[in-house]
């Protein structure tokens, strides 16, 4: 298969995908359209800023939580609400406000981390995540452990909590804006020197570039698309607390862009939607087994779907889809996991 | 080739809708037990069932009150609906309720983790999905908000609150079909600023609470009432829910002040109680007093031993001898058993089962019919628990919807049954504590937080010198 005609067939994918996507709100429930789809819809947009940094700069960040959290609680405390300063802003002035107040801290956070690499990047970053908990929890001017209710949201998207509709395409749109425009920019000039100085760093800066200028210009624009993940998240909420940011859901978004496969931000959406469909049924499917599994025993399934996705295909779903749709076309088996994967997966597999 | 692609992307999007397709009207295997019925479509008359969702919290702080709080309403159905245990754990389900030859099924049982987020996801998931027409739930203060303001969107179902015990979700939010037959956070601790003031000699005292809204409750009413009478709250502190350290939270409690009131709750409490063990060197439980979970029965059993000695007051009182209190905690033995009987003086329990008794007393008066709920609101509006429906002590609601009832004052004493699990005491009885204290709250002054209600002297509440002395057994 060559390169145009791979090309143009995942532009018919994401087409049939989208369209699909746009037809559920006609086949759904109401309920299953915004839990499930919506849901799943801003966890991806969350994971894929997580992703973005992983494929293509090499870096796993686990502060995109931290990230979402400021530009939730931005949002939370500029519109009128219960709680927090409930400044009553525009929501709309109160979203610009969110994305850059956030995309700001982003940035000043990728200064710091951007020296960092390998385990130490990961260190840092979660104490960021851990940092916006404990600040929002311990400021309670801003939040408080109680957090921010009653939003209010802009008319575009209604009352979520009634009819989820308008907010489900709202999110989609978004989401399909952002899957574009993070895979435009990693084919950019920008992009393309981003995964070169994920591979041999070394070798980037001996040719001119400024290696941590590149890592957090990156970074920052992960943080505007955590951001958006963010204030989506407090619309599809109507509330947003500690709880919302903590470090449970520091890992969930992990778990998410894994499960999905960080070498593709696809995957950041395949995860979500996994992941939102497990944490709701699994609740009712989950057998019980004696005295052994307790109440909460749906996250032992949560756990076990996790490890076998990690054990059969280190690149997720969206890794697994890739390795069966080669065998499918070749009619034989491929001759190891990223021998003639995406040219990213390739290369990362040399990433430690 | 690109066929085959596509043709495999269309087969994977047929199962993913397969998937969901089966959940959108999920109702053939519900979790809990009853029988499932066909139809999802609102009750129209007829025998169709009626669907009820419990809403309890089985991750998080409170993980552990799952099966004491689903037993609760279990054994409300149990003793009103002619109920039986579908199996040996409460969250087994129930078989054969009815009321008014309306089938009762109970459509699952949902699982929370003390967050709002998760709450209402809950909430959605019984209501929308399971298509339940009646909530009872949930367990915790920040939940309870969050689902009375859930349930102000949806009046064509109806929602009774568990255990969640924050002032505002009543108070506040003022939603017209959500209901809640037991005291607050705040009405529980009525007596405890009296009892310290005029019998132990506090004039100063230190508060420590969990951070968020049931704490702020329920330390409010101490506050309301110790300030009102003539004492001084010099210090709040206020740690994470569920924490695990307490360490610089216990340094933060002055050593100057008379009292500690102490708010912590669930798995808190037990790391609370043993670390102020080790860094203070005893738990002087003459100088402390603890809020509803000092004297619940699995906390006394793990950390009971340091408690002996401490106040604590609530709607239950493990020690009343009254014939009701025996009957309920008989038949929630012969339903599930000793370990779940022996939480039967928990509030937890206790909750859930006056919400259940509560909706089936007005389910019963609407003669099982819900095709329109206001019906059944009106009716549980003007809802009174008396006798075996609430062994201890009549429940009638006020204007909000919030229960208007007794509250009991304690002291936890060494074990006297010869379980080697300390036993409670109870010394005073507060008939009809209303959720306002005589007015210092309402629906306009500031919600109970980190700094609120201002500790200032004021009339008192109507039962301070008027509480009933109470010796049962003695």
């Amino acid at each position: 298969m060559t390169p145009v005609s791979r090309g143009r067939s995942s532009w018919i994918a994401i087409a049939v995908v989208v369209v699909l996507a746009g037809l559920a709100p006609l086949v759904f429930t109401n309920f299953f359209v915004s839990v499930i789809l919506t849901k799943a819809l801003w966890l991806g947009l969350a994971a894929a800023s997580l992703i973005f940094l992983s494929a293509y700069g090499g870096m796993v960040s686990l502060a995109q939580v931290g990230l979402y959290g400021v530009g939730g609680m931005v949002y939370a405390n500029l519109v009128l609400a219960d709680g927090g300063l409930a400044a009553a802003w525009n929501p709309w002035l109160a979203t610009v406000a969110a994305l850059l107040i956030a995309t700001a801290v982003g940035f000043g956070f990728g200064a710091i981390a951007g020296r960092s690499e390998g385990i130490y990047f990961l260190m840092i970053t979660l104490a960021f995540s851990v940092l916006v908990y404990y600040f929002f929890s311990q400021v309670t001017q801003l939040a408080g452990f109680g957090g921010v209710n009653n939003l209010d949201l802009p008319g575009l998207v209604g009352n979520p909590g009634l009819d989820g509709t308008s907010l489900y395409y709202v999110t989609l749109v978004v989401s399909v804006v952002v899957f574009l425009g993070l895979r435009y920019a990693s084919r950019t000039p920008f992009g393309l020197a981003l995964q070169g100085l994920r591979d041999e760093p070394a070798r980037m800066r001996a040719l001119g570039f400024d290696v941590t200028t590149h890592r957090v210009l990156a970074f920052t624009l992960a943080a505007f698309v955590a951001a958006i993940a963010g204030v989506l998240s407090v619309w599809y909420n109507r509330r947003i607390s500690p709880g919302s940011i903590n470090l449970e859901q520091t890992i969930n978004i992990l778990i998410i862009a894994v499960v999905g496969g960080l070498y593709r931000l696809e995957g950041a959406w395949v995860g979500g939607l996994v992941y939102a469909l497990l944490d709701n049924y699994s609740r009712d499917w989950t057998p019980e087994i004696g005295n052994v599994l307790g109440p909460d025993r749906f996250n032992t399934i949560i756990g076990v779907v996790f490890l076998i996705i990690v054990l059969l295909s280190p690149g997720g779903l969206v890794g697994l889809w890739e390795r069966v749709s080669d065998r499918v076309e070749r009619g034989r088996p491929t001759v190891g996991p990223g021998a003639e994967g995406p040219p990213q997966q390739a290369l990362s597999s040399e990433v430690p | 080739m690109r066929a085959r692609k596509l043709m495999a992307l269309a087969g994977a999007t047929l199962a993913l809708g397969l998937v969901a397709g089966c959940g959108s009207d999920d109702d053939d295997e519900p979790s809990g037990g009853g029988t499932a019925t066909e139809e999802s479509t609102p009750a129209e008359g007829g025998g169709e069932a009626i669907k009820v969702a419990v809403l309890s919290d089985c991750e998080g702080a409170f993980g552990s009150f799952f099966e004491p709080t689903v037993s609760g309403f279990n054994q409300a159905l149990i003793d009103a609906a002619g109920a039986k245990p579908a199996g040996q754990k409460p969250s087994d389900g129930l078989e054969g309720a009815t009321i008014g030859g309306k089938e009762i099924e109970i459509v699952s049982y949902g699982c929370s983790n003390d967050t709002a987020d998760k709450a209402i996801e809950e909430t959605r998931r019984l209501m929308e999905q399971e298509d339940a027409d009646i909530l009872v739930g949930p367990l915790s203060g920040d939940e309870g908000i969050a689902v009375a303001n859930y349930a102000k969107e949806h009046p064509d179902k109806t929602f009774i609150n568990g255990i969640a015990g924050a002032q505002d979700s009543t108070l506040k939010v003022q939603a017209p079909n959500f209901f809640r037959f037991h005291p607050d956070g705040a009405q529980w601790s009525a007596g405890l600023g009296d009892h310290a003031y005029n019998t132990l000699g506090w004039k100063t005292a230190a508060i420590i609470g969990d951070d968020y809204s049931f704490p702020y409750t329920s330390l409010a009413g101490f506050v309301a009432e110790f300030c009102a009478i003539g004492g001084d709250v010099t210090k709040r502190v206020w740690a994470p829910l569920g924490e695990k350290d307490y360490s610089s939270y216990i340094s933060q409690i002055p050593k100057d002040v008379d009292g500690i009131y102490v708010g912590i709750g669930g798995a808190g409490l037990i790391s609370f109680i043993k670390q102020y063990k080790q860094q203070v060197g005893k738990v002087d439980t003459e100088r402390m007093m603890g809020n509803v979970f000092w004297d619940d029965p699995l906390v006394l059993k793990e950390v009971g031993k340091d408690l002996v000695g401490g106040t604590t007051s609530a709607m239950t009182a493990a020690d009343d001898d009254s014939t009701e209190v025996k009957e309920y905690i008989a038949n929630l033995k012969t339903s599930y058993g000793d370990e779940i009987a022996g939480a039967g003086p928990s509030v937890f329990t206790y909750g859930y089962y006056t919400a259940g008794r509560a909706l089936a007393k007005a389910l019963e008066s609407v003669n099982g019919d819900i095709a329109d709920q206001a019906k059944l609101q009106e009716a549980l509006s003007s809802t009174e628990l008396s006798g075996d429906e609430a062994p201890w002590g009549d429940v009638t609601l006020d204007e909000n919807h919030q229960a208007i009832s007794n509250v009991f004052v304690k002291k936890i004493v060494a074990d006297k049954t010869g379980d080697g699990v300390p036993d409670v005491q109870t010394f005073a009885r507060i008939p009809d504590v209303d959720q306002t204290f005589g007015g210092v709250f309402s629906p306009d002054t500031p919600p109970p937080d980190r700094e609120n209600p201002k500790c200032k002297k004021g009339t008192p509440p109507p039962w301070v010198g008027n509480t009933e002395k109470v010796n049962f057994g003695g």
